[in-house]
This record gives structure tokens, sequence and C-alpha cells, in this order.
């Protein structure tokens, strides 16, 4: 007989998501590392997510599913924000040491890597706007920084 | 007389818009692969809330006016270039739903046996209005250039809001389940 893959219960999916909230997350400076670093769990070529710590705590499936909907939140919550906040979250990424922001800026300015930060998602026009959006907070921070290293 | 001739004119070309709707050629594969798609047709609740943010992002004027206020000519342009192509592509999804939504509908309208024609003929209509409206925002973000997306965020609501009730009238699913057993 077929064995029927285990589903995660909701409250597993609880406790997995507060989990990685304390342990995690709330160490990461800023919304868009905790989207850079949500969106880096996924497998670049099955589109899973795999997280050690958390498979070990729960399952292999919880984590999925824990991992898949933090970064939903995060992305959601970042899409939408205003171009004012957006811009202030990114240079507060850029300015977190993970890189030098020049460094960071000419690589998401031709590269634009950005937009493989973007959940496998339901609605296109969302994923479109945080693109676009991002897009042209870059162009405002990349100014900004090329100003103040003129001064 | 010209504006009688006009009407029926108009009036003739809906009436062959849906005779064409329900018995166009190819029409049952098409119909059968948004039976399928059904559900992704009809704007959930649970998205109602991220709609009014997505449209108060795209055609609000907060960023606009950020924008404008803090950055060079350069970041302006690029800015009203991506809004304008996120409006247009807007625009567009609102219009794939709909399509599917009406799609979805002949199909079931086909198999009912109790067919209103004068329900059909105000929801082709509606259909029709709601493709002009969306053609004639379409042109204005296209041609009117920065003026035009500023201040836009109510009719795009409005357009939004008459999508859902023309898909609510159209795929009202009880009317049809009852006649046709389709569910």
């Amino acid at each position: 007989m077929e064995q029927i893959p285990n589903q995660p219960t909701s409250i597993a999916v609880e406790d997995g998501l507060r989990d990685l909230q304390n342990r995690t997350l709330a160490k990461l400076d800023g919304d868009f590392a905790r989207l850079v670093y949500l969106a880096s769990t996924r497998d670049y070529n099955s589109g899973r997510y795999a997280h050690d710590g958390l498979s070990f705590r729960f399952t292999e499936e919880v984590a999925e599913r824990v991992l898949a909907e933090a970064h939903r939140d995060v992305f959601v919550s970042l899409a939408q924000r205003p171009m004012k906040i957006l811009v202030a979250q990114l240079e507060q990424y850029i300015n977190s040491g993970c890189a030098r922001p020049d460094e960071i800026l000419t690589a998401w300015h031709e590269l634009e890597p950005f937009r493989i930060l973007a959940p496998e998602h339901d609605d296109p026009i969302t994923v479109k706007l945080f693109i676009s959006n991002i897009r042209v907070a870059l162009a405002i921070v990349r100014e900004s920084w090329r100003e103040n290293q003129r001064q | 007389m010209s504006a009688t001739l006009v009407l029926l004119w108009i009036g003739s070309l809906l009436l062959a818009s849906l005779v064409y709707l329900l018995f166009r050629p190819g029409a049952e594969s098409d119909d059968d692969s948004c039976l399928h798609d059904g559900n992704s047709a009809l704007p959930s609740a649970r998205f109602a809330d991220r709609r009014k943010e997505q449209l108060e992002r795209i055609f609000g004027r907060e960023d606009w006016d950020f924008i404008r206020g803090s950055t060079s000519e350069q970041v302006q342009r690029l800015f009203l270039r991506e809004r304008k192509v996120i409006a247009l592509a807007w625009i567009s999804e609102l219009r794939r739903q709909a399509k599917s939504g009406m799609h979805l509908h002949v199909a079931r309208a086909r198999t009912s046996k109790e067919l209103q024609p004068v329900v059909e003929i105000k929801l082709a209509v509606d259909y029709y209005a709601f493709l002009a409206k969306c053609g004639l925002i379409a042109a204005i973000v296209l041609l009117g250039g920065p003026m035009a997306l500023r201040g836009m965020v109510g009719q795009a609501g409005s357009l939004s809001d008459n999508l859902r009730g023309m898909l609510d009238a159209a795929l009202k699913p009880e009317a049809f389940s009852q006649k046709t057993g389709i569910r």
C-alpha cells in the first residue's frame, strides 16, 4: 500500500514559524536581509525549501512549509510598501556589511539578482511591482551613494 | 435618424458577438481548460486588501510625490516608465480574468437548458463595456504620459470593482448547477 506523505499540522507550522522568527529572522538586519536569506533557502533546481536546523527540530515537510510561508509573508510585505520605506530598507541592507556597497550596487544594477527573490507566487502583478520598485529604489540608492562619495 | 441607426448597429454587433461566443468553433477546448482553471479567474476575498494596496502603489500619488520631491530627473523618468509598464500589466491581467470568467460562463451557458437571453445580453453588454473601459484606461496610461498616471487610483478601483461584479454575475454556481448539474 502506498504511503501518504505526512502533511504538516498547522500547530507544527506555527511552532516552526515562531522558531524561525526567534532564532534566525530576528537576528537579521531588516526585511530586505530576511527576504534575501529566505530566498537563499530555496533550491534553484527544485524550487524546494530546506533548512537543516528546522528539519532537525521539526520535520523536512514542516521546515519546507515554514520557510515558504515566511518567504511569502516577507515578500508581500516588502512588495507593497511605499517607495520611501523600500528605499530605506534597501539602504539598510546595502550598508549592513554583507559586501562592499559599491559592489552590491553595481552587481544588482547589472545582473538584477533581485529577480529571484520573489517566492513562487500566485499573483504575477505583485512580483512585477516588486521587481519594478527595486529597480527604481536601486537607482535612488545609487544616486545617493555617488553623491555621498563626491562629498 | 442616424443615432437610431448607430444604436441598431451596436445592438446587432453585441448580439452577433454573443452568438459568436456561444457557438464559435473550437470553443469547446478553450472552455474545458477554463473550467479547470475556473477558480483562478475569480478574485479571491483573501486578496482584496492586497489588491487595494496594489492599486495605491500603482496608481496612487504617494510614491510619485516622494520621487518628484527627492530624486533626479533621470530617476523620475525611470519611475514613470516602470509605473507605466506595471499599470498596463495590471490592466492586461484584469482583461485576462474577465476573459477567463466569460469563457467559463459561456461553457456553462452552452449546456444550460434554460438560457435567459435578456440576462445573457446584459452580461455581454457589461463584458464589452468593461473591455472598452480597460482599453480606454490603457490608452490614457499609454498616451497621457506622467500626468495620466497620477490620481488614477479611483478609475482603477472602479474597474476592479466592475470586474468583481461582472464575474459574480457570470459565475453564479447555483444558477447553472441546478439546471445542468455542473458544480
